[in-house]
């Protein structure tokens, strides 16, 4: 079966074209790079499913979630782990994925992750943990780096790309675009509208001892 | 009242987690030579023998109930006073989850509230020092709240704000002699908490003990309702991400203080300000400050005491290090009838710790202590009302 399934995505790709090269840039309006906006290619045509087994991993470390910002495709398992040393209680209300896990020492089963959309995670316990997962219907996606660039490498072919970062306020029709995607493509995103505050200081270093729990 | 009633049955139920953690520190003492307050002496430190003493011994339990209920219980065991063995917190939390950004949460049973910023260890304890703030040592010793706490709150990164707040409200019972120890023996400083069954003993001020004049026994048992009245407090929280924090909180007891039992342990109408701050100055360095003023009044203004009381607290942490200082400035001030009971002290405090984790559990100290007060019911029991006071504890301490 899965050697059958291998060989139909072969000459699907052999249709489409070889393996190209899409390099996105996301700069904010104040000409700032982005960095860890999610970047992601959809297609008419059916792309691959994800690899079954695949298993992400949401981190609590320091109470606050690592990464801050996870993208996976639909269809993964994403396993939340605890490595501090108290309980956290994640929960999510997003209509992606919702969900809520005491998560102590012991370590807990995976959770599909099966609705593309934006997933919001908070804490029970630190109420100012805040985390998010992007599950994205492709396997190509990337996210961009402290420059604000990304690369994703696809078969050459005709796709849409999409843009998403919870600070972004521009409006969705801004964040997407056709895109024929050649043996080197580059895409920039110029936002319009000012970025949300950053609230990254709530992610300082601060004592260990920082409020009752 | 629901909320409670479901609570009291979901404990029935079966559990689903469970965290037992505890803290033990054994100290090696220089002690000073006064007498504690413990001994039936006037001296404001826990020791006053030398050599080795259990300096705490605590287990904590915090139980998951279900999504929204958990419980968490706190028994100590102290070597010194006068009950060993008991309950310094048992409480009910209701924190539901919710997708607003202005979210409810309570508290049920007998608990602490959240007004100090030095004790934020398991059970209370301080993760600075050993001998505790006047403040701490007063709320420690003579404060619980037998009662329901209910909070309003918004955390600011759900908000997309770097300020949070919580408002919180309570009310309780049983909290009535609060007043007594600060009002005769005057501020203290030490670590040991009382037990929910507690007596604490201080020195037999004639004033206090003789039978034609106020008549009351030379200890308190801080944890009783005597005049059926009900206590509130309100507070505010507001934090600047996690850099800043400020906590004010109001508290009156709302005693009746002609109100006496047949211990003849009186209701002291107690009410007062408390005001801390902390601030992260650099991912090292924290700066905590507490201010507390207040009053309290037994019998027909027998007793009327203005208090007031504060800290500075410096404390730089680095690799398995953490070095902390700590001032403290305490007064007691008498405006009553009675001129032969005397209420007014004063007191100035310094205390250097080092503190260096060994491994997650196992943990050294070293605690410098040095005291300086003026207590005027001293001198009714044959003492300089002047006293210096000096302590050195060492102390390994272990958690898990």
């Amino acid at each position: 079966m899965t050697y059958r399934w291998s060989l139909g995505w072969i000459l699907l790709f052999a249709c489409s074209g070889m393996a190209a090269e899409l390099e996105v840039e996301v700069k904010a309006p104040d000409s700032r790079p982005l960095a860890h906006a999610v970047v992601y290619l959809l297609s008419d045509a059916p792309l691959p499913p994800v690899k079954p087994g695949t298993v992400a991993e949401m981190d609590q470390i320091k109470k606050q979630f690592k990464p801050h910002i996870l993208v996976v495709q639909k269809d993964t398992q994403i396993v939340f782990p605890n490595s501090d040393s108290i309980k956290h209680h994640v929960y999510s209300f997003s209509p992606a994925k919702t969900f809520e896990l005491q998560l102590y020492k012991e370590k807990q089963p995976a959770l599909p992750f099966d609705t593309p959309g934006q997933v919001e995670l908070g804490c029970n316990v630190h109420d100012w943990m805040l985390g998010y997962i992007y599950v994205v219907d492709t396997p190509y996606f990337a996210q961009t780096d402290a420059s604000g660039v990304a690369r994703i490498e696809a078969p050459a072919g005709n796709y849409r790309l999409y843009l998403r970062h919870p600070r972004i306020q521009d409006a969705p029709e801004a964040l997407e675009t056709p895109l024929q995607l050649g043996e080197k493509t580059r895409h920039r995103f110029v936002l319009q509208q000012p970025l949300l505050p950053s609230l990254q200081s709530f992610e300082e270093d601060t004592d260990e001892f920082s409020g009752y729990e | 009242m629901k909320p409670l009633f479901t609570a009291a049955l979901l404990i029935c139920l079966p559990v689903q987690a469970a965290q037992l953690s505890g803290v033990v520190q054994t100290a090696l003492v220089s002690a000073d030579d006064s007498h504690s307050w413990q001994n039936d002496g006037t001296g404001l430190l826990r020791h006053d023998d030398n050599g080795i003493a259990l300096e705490q011994s605590l287990i904590r339990l915090e139980q998951t109930l279900n999504t929204d209920f958990s419980l968490d219980i706190v028994a100590n065991y102290h070597a010194d006073g006068e009950q060993h063995l008991g309950l310094t917190q048992a409480l009910l939390q209701y924190k539901p989850l919710s997708a607003g950004t202005v979210k409810f949460k309570a508290r049920a049973g007998f608990f602490y509230p959240q007004m100090s910023l030095e004790n934020l260890d398991t059970g209370w304890l301080s993760p600075y020092h050993y001998t505790q703030s006047a403040i701490n040592s007063w709320l420690g010793e003579e404060l619980r709240i037998a009662g329901l706490e209910m909070s309003l709150y918004s955390p600011g990164r759900q908000r997309r704000s770097p300020w949070s707040w919580e408002l919180y409200v309570g009310a309780f019972r049983g909290n009535d002699p609060l007043g007594t120890l600060i009002s005769w023996r005057g501020l203290a400083l030490h670590d040991r908490q009382s037990l929910h069954n507690d007596r604490v003993e201080f020195a037999p001020y004639p004033s206090v003990v003789d039978p034609s004049r106020i008549n009351h026994p030379d200890w308190v048992e801080p944890f009783h309702e005597i005049d059926g009245k009900t206590g509130g407090y309100a507070g505010l929280h507001l934090s600047y991400f996690q850099r800043f924090e400020l906590r004010y909180y109001f508290y009156d007891n709302r005693a009746n203080p002609l109100a006496v039992n047949a211990q003849r342990l009186y209701a002291w109408h107690t009410r007062f300000h408390s005001l801390a701050t902390s601030y992260q100055l650099t991912a090292e360095t924290k700066f905590i400050a507490q201010w507390m003023q207040g009053d309290t009044e037994m019998g027909p203004r027998g007793v009327e005491a203005d208090f007031d009381a504060w800290y500075l607290l410096l404390t730089h942490h680095i690799a398995q290090h953490r070095l902390s200082l700590r001032l403290d400035r305490f007064m007691v001030r008498e405006d009553d009838i009675w001129p032969w009971d005397y209420n007014d002290s004063d007191g100035r405090a310094l205390t250097l710790s080092w503190r260096y984790d060994l491994s997650s559990q196992w943990q050294l100290g070293l605690e410098q202590h040095f005291n300086q007060s003026t207590v005027v019911n001293r001198a009714t029991v044959g003492e300089n009302m002047d006293t210096e006071q000096n302590q050195t504890l060492a102390i390994v301490q272990f958690r898990w």
